[in-house]
């Protein structure tokens, strides 16, 4: 392998964890898997939280704000020398996809469980991951980069209405725009270039065609560092608020062989073609109407939704990603496009659905999960943890396995009526809404389903109580 | 978080000053994970929270620093660490402390400095008194908000 480590000869090794929430208790928990230490980085607002009670120790990086903690590759650096880390794990968000933090890694010998600096540097923008994309031949949609901001009626011809002002440098969904006409383009442009300033510290603009009735599919890879990538099937993330994903499942239902193997196969290219060392995942959208396939980006570190594919599976990415950090094989198998068993993740958010979505902190009095066949729940909450108000709203994710789609709705619904948390408001109500939905039930929604469709659900709600 | 954060250094005087008026020996309050003891014989064991590695005596040895001063009053403002890093007592190497210990200190005295990746980062004692004691060794690893150093204030005439 191409990782530097420490000797670490007898004593187990040591897994940094650079990243809070559940995705720490998940990091933890593969750290003792492989037999390694986890220490867990924290900012001043998580010493206390249930992930730190997990670790074999903690270090204290920084103040509650994420710019002055987790944001800061010099401070992970810093915590994982003295915690003589061997390798560190990213999570998600934060520095995970940073070249910066792998890089300032690597000059002190220790592993970053994710891809090279030189992968991140390569998909990290949209333009350069789509370049790379193009080379490995992998389908793309239509898109120009605008050079004036005040003469861009021929892009929007060429690239085709309606279409979507992108931020090179964006991401999360953040700073998207969707024009339907060359009048509200050319209003929007600047407007889109001041923000994406703000936000990205760079202005650069893409415009991209839109497919409005396309769903989200995205395929889970992992590759050696040597060239080798293997595949492991793939997710339909459609249901979505804002370009927020909600709900996951494992496999995509209802994709053709002929569609799939396409995008199994575009995704191995090019994956293959960086080398790419670890987890990553390349997102695609599957228009319903046209049925083309387009290449939307690289997310270059494990996932949120990755236990949708740990379970239908039957894998652990996250001990692989470990494993071969430190050197070793990832114990991964070679599997069929298709799994065995059908695997749906519901995210629960401490946000108030019946408020727009408005964020809603606080403290954890009763919380009782669900038990029984297939299920699985990653979460940092414990009865009586104080849900912080400074990072993301993320509480759990509820995973639910079945010997089929049917069965698997069937039984996440039932799960997720079983979830008791009070304290806090969550979007437990959206996941039975969407679950009892005929369809969701069918299968397939497009990404532009769930916004009108729960709307829709509210108005008519209050129009029964008139 | 509420029920268990660090008190301020402004509710610690004034616990410090309710307690002064009234007629108590010595006391012991816990906030969270925060304990902190009062005495007025300074007889007891070390006062500082996320106990540091011992550098000077262990738990059985009376407070040193109360003899330096006349007034018996052996409490004192801490210095946190605003950063993780690695603590120096030193501007460079051979080169002398920037205080040593029952040295006055104004706030903007220079204590110490933190290194993060080679970056070097001051530190100042940010209350005006003696600096009567260092709670981490020369080099040492600190994290952030580690207690570093005390200061006897200035005491009011």
């Amino acid at each position: 392998m191409t990782n530097g480590q420490r000797a670490t000869s007898g004593a187990a090794p040591v897994v940094l964890v650079a990243n809070r929430g559940e995705i720490a208790v998940r990091i933890i928990a593969a750290s003792r898997r492989v037999g390694a230490s986890p220490v867990l980085a924290v900012s001043a607002a998580d010493v206390d939280s249930p992930a730190a009670g997990l670790a074999d120790r903690v270090i204290v990086i920084g103040p509650a704000p994420a710019g002055q903690s987790y944001l800061r590759p010099e401070l992970i650096t810093t915590a994982a020398l003295q915690a003589g880390a061997a390798v560190v794990h990213p999570g998600y968000g934060f520095l995970s996809e940073q070249p910066e933090l792998a890089e300032l890694l690597e000059e002190e010998n220790i592993a970053f469980a994710g891809p090279r600096p030189v992968t991140l540097r390569a998909v990290g923008d949209k333009s350069s991951a789509r370049r790379e994309a193009v080379a490995a031949g992998v389908p793309v949609a239509p898109a120009l980069e605008i050079d004036d901001v005040n003469d861009v009626a021929g892009l929007g011809e060429s690239v085709g209405y309606p279409l979507l002002i992108k931020a090179v440098f964006g991401g999360g969904g953040r700073g998207i725009r969707l024009v339907e006409s060359a009048g509200e383009l050319a209003r929007l442009v600047p407007q889109a270039k001041v923000e994406a300033e703000a936000a990205f510290g760079n202005g650069a603009l893409y415009l991209e065609r839109f497919y409005p009735a396309a769903r989200h599919v995205e395929v889970q890879v992992f590759g050696d560092g040597e060239g080798r990538a293997q595949i492991f099937g793939d997710r339909d993330c459609s249901v979505q608020r804002r370009h927020q994903k909600l709900i996951e499942e494992c496999p995509a239902p209802g994709l053709s062989a002929a569609t799939r193997a396409l995008l199994h196969d575009a995704s191995r290219t090019l994956m293959q073609a960086l080398a790419y060392r670890g987890a990553g995942t390349v997102e695609f959208l599957v228009d319903t109407e046209s049925k083309a396939v387009v290449f939307l980006e690289v997310n270059a570190r494990i996932q949120v939704e990755h236990p949708v594919t740990e379970e239908a599976y039957g894998i652990d990415l996250v001990a692989a990603q470990l494993r071969l950090a430190l050197g070793r094989d990832p114990e991964l198998p070679d599997v069929p496009p298709v799994p065995p068993a059908t695997a749906i993740e519901l995210r629960i958010n401490a946000e108030d659905p019946e408020n727009d979505f408005r964020p809603s902190p606080g403290t954890i009095n009763q919380l009782r999960w669900p038990s029984g066949p297939g299920i699985r729940v990653d979460t940092q909450l414990e009865s009586g943890y104080v849900f912080p108000p400074f990072y993301d709203s993320l509480m759990a994710k509820l995973i639910v396995r079945a010997h089929s789609r049917d069965a698997a709705v069937a039984a996440a619904r039932s799960a997720a009526r079983a979830v008791v948390i009070e304290g806090v408001k969550t979007t437990l109500s959206l996941h039975d809404f969407v679950l009892s939905h005929p369809d969701f039930i069918r299968g397939g929604v497009t990404t532009s389903w769930f916004g009108p469709t729960w709307e829709q659900r509210r108005e008519q709600e209050i129009g029964s109580v008139r | 978080m509420t029920d268990n954060t660090a008190p301020s250094w402004q509710q610690l005087l004034d616990l410090v000053t309710q307690l002064d008026s009234g007629s108590y020996d010595s006391a012991s309050i816990t906030f969270g994970d925060v304990s902190v003891q009062f005495s007025r014989s300074g007889t007891f064991s070390a006062p500082v929270r996320t106990a540091p590695e011992p550098s000077v005596g262990a738990d059985n040895d009376p407070v040193q620093n109360a003899s330096a001063a006349t007034s018996a009053d052996p409490t004192g403002t801490i210095i946190f660490s605003p950063m993780i890093g690695v603590f120096y007592r030193c501007p460079s190497p051979g080169e002398p402390p920037f205080v040593e210990p029952g040295a006055r200190v104004k706030s903007e005295t220079i204590i110490g400095i933190i290194e993060v990746m080679k970056l070097m980062n001051p530190v100042s004692a940010g209350v005006d008194g003696t600096l009567t004691s260092f709670l981490v060794r020369d080099h040492e690893q600190v994290e952030y908000g580690q207690a570093l150093a005390v200061v006897a204030e200035a005491g009011t005439p």
